[in-house]
């Protein structure tokens, strides 16, 4: 198990006073784990921004304890927290380049608060602009660039004093999704080339899916559900976390795959609809050729379904099975024993009888 | 006439002593009213040094030197002219009114420049460990040089025109030469002569103004 990185216990944050009080967050505790992408989704509202801007302490929270590598961040004086922050890149929705300085300008920037001597800050903002693509507008005004090219130097403009922790405070959320699949692309190459910890907030469960490794889901200033985004995904134990699924995930059946009507012609045969649903390495075996060989049973396959989770393949299959009812029992059985999830949708018996599965 | 050579010799003393007026005390009341402009926005409610008592302290302080009318002020400050630059008349006894008059202005100018930096630069700043000092002379004043440069032309402009006031005490200058000559001596064409002069002096401030705020800006 990787180590914690950033661990915040009942954090609370209160705007305003007496009737007009607003709780952003209440009691949030969760931990992230060194090297990883952790993801935290929610609506608007539902004090994401909030959250992630108390992980390098924009937003000061009234109670909790936020430890950044050990060190709470909430108890730091004025230098300590500057010094801390040198190791917390941020990236944003609006980019919040300096419109002043070029692209070599505004890379320079952290070096420049951080102390860096000229000759070290050349060399170390032209590896940076290299590392995000953009060494051909290293001279370039913001106001010349196009958003994914601003977000790059966003990127390489936070990982300048070599953070360990990167905040990505919606980061693809004002690109159209080409350029945000180029941005996640990047952000998961500099994760793994920098072993960098990354959070970001976002309320497209897309991105959740395309990098993430963890997944929190915040509503109402709680978080109501956390944990691997595969799991989230395949198990979601909230109407929030199902909602944000059903946009990026096809689980629903097609009415008319479930209307369909199950015909079994192989006389004294059974016959029965099945949902199988498999995460990861399964998706890759042949289940399905082993399993009319094993059970000589037939398989219609009606529906089927493949997404990806990060890397993970995720997906349903739904099939007819029809065969004698022993082989019938026994090819449930062997699916079952692949680590597959089966769900019968509904059977027909050896009479022709429909029953409900 | 206007094509006398002595008309023109007083036309370009004029102008030249208008320039010097306005050049040295916009130059002073830039010096005096950046900071205070700065520090006001600083000090303001959320911004990145909150201080409600200074704040509020300063902006009295900026609204009550812009209320006093600049003839008043003229007269009302003579001691403190005479005891900055040893004496209360002439050009440059006309220059401590004139830079006193406008850094309250300037500041007013710098604070809404100021003010026009988008929060979200600031904060990110804020969150790459940047200090209030380098937030102000990397992000806040860079960011907004392009409104400083058109404050500041707008400064120059009504200082042009405070200058022909600064008549009052000696101070010389086109407006007082307008004044002298083409008022007091009916020599309407010296006053057409000193106004066109004028026109022509601010429309050049403005321009430059403009150019300079065009050239700076990269939004």
């Amino acid at each position: 198990m990787a180590e914690t990185m950033i661990r915040l216990s009942n954090v609370t944050k209160i705007y305003g006073h007496g009737d007009g009080q607003v709780v952003a967050l209440r009691d949030v505790s969760l931990e992230v784990k060194k090297g990883e992408i952790f993801g935290i989704i929610g609506l608007s509202g539902a004090g994401k921004s909030t959250l992630i801007r108390c992980i390098n302490r924009l937003e000061v929270p009234q109670r909790g304890t936020i430890e950044i590598g050990g060190r709470d961040i909430t108890k730091l004086n004025g230098r300590e927290l500057r010094e801390a922050r040198r190791g917390i890149g941020m990236i944003f929705q609006h980019f919040n380049l300096l419109s002043s300085r070029t692209v070599f300008g505004n890379v320079a920037f952290p070096l420049e608060v951080a102390g860096v001597d000229r000759a070290e800050l050349r060399k170390r903002v032209k590896e940076l602009v290299d590392l995000v693509g953009l060494s051909d507008k290293l001279y370039a005004y913001p106001s010349q660039l196009s958003g994914g090219q601003k977000q790059r130097v966003g990127i390489a403009r936070a990982l300048a004093n070599r953070p360990g922790v990167l905040l990505c405070d919606e980061a693809t959320s004002a690109l159209d999704p080409e350029t945000t699949k180029s941005i996640l692309n990047l952000l998961r190459d500099v994760n793994r080339r920098l072993e960098l910890t990354i959070v970001l907030i976002t309320h497209e469960m897309n991105v959740i899916k395309e990098i993430c490794d963890t997944v929190a889901v915040i509503e109402n200033g709680q978080i109501v559900e956390n944990g691997p985004v595969v799991e989230v995904f395949a198990n979601p134990r909230t109407s929030t976390a199902r909602r944000f699924i059903k946009g990026v995930l096809h689980t629903e059946i097609p009415e008319e795959i479930r209307q369909r009507k199950l015909i079994v012609h192989r006389e004294g045969c059974v016959g029965k609809t099945v949902r199988i649903s498999f995460i990861g390495q399964s998706a890759g075996e042949p289940v399905i050729s082993s399993l009319i060989r094993r059970f000589d049973v037939d398989v219609n396959i009606i529906y089927a379904n493949l997404d990806l989770i990060k890397e993970t393949p995720f997906g349903s299959l739904i099939v007819e099975i029809v065969g004698p009812d022993d082989n019938v029992e026994g090819s449930l059985q062997y699916l079952a024993d692949q680590g597959l999830k089966i769900e019968v949708l509904n059977g027909v018996g050896p009479t022709g009888l429909e029953s409900a599965g | 006439m206007v094509w006398d050579p002595r008309v023109w010799s007083l036309l370009v003393e004029a102008l030249w002593e208008t320039l010097y007026m306005v050049g040295v005390s916009l130059a002073l009341s830039a010096l005096f009213g950046i900071p205070l402009g700065v520090l006001l926005v600083i000090t303001g409610p959320r911004h990145i040094r909150p201080n409600a008592a200074l704040h509020n302290i300063l902006s009295v302080i900026i609204n009550a030197g812009r209320s006093i009318p600049f003839i008043i002020l003229l007269v009302a400050i003579v001691p403190f002219t005479r005891l900055l630059v040893g004496t209360s008349i002439g050009t440059t006894g006309a220059m401590v009114p004139l830079t006193v008059g406008a850094i309250p202005f300037v500041a007013r100018v710098v604070e809404s420049a100021i003010l026009e930096v988008e929060w979200g630069v600031i904060e990110a700043a804020q969150a790459m460990g940047a200090t209030t000092w380098q937030i102000i002379v990397k992000v806040l004043i860079p960011e907004a040089m392009s409104g400083l440069v058109l404050g500041l032309t707008i400064t120059a402009v009504s200082l042009v025109s405070y200058s022909a006031m600064a008549g009052a005490v000696g101070g010389g200058g086109l407006g007082d030469l307008a004044v002298r000559y083409g008022y007091q001596r009916f020599r309407g064409d010296i006053m057409l002569a000193t106004v066109l002069v004028l026109v022509i002096l601010v429309q050049g401030i403005q321009s430059l103004g403009d150019w300079l705020a065009r050239r700076l800006s990269h939004r």
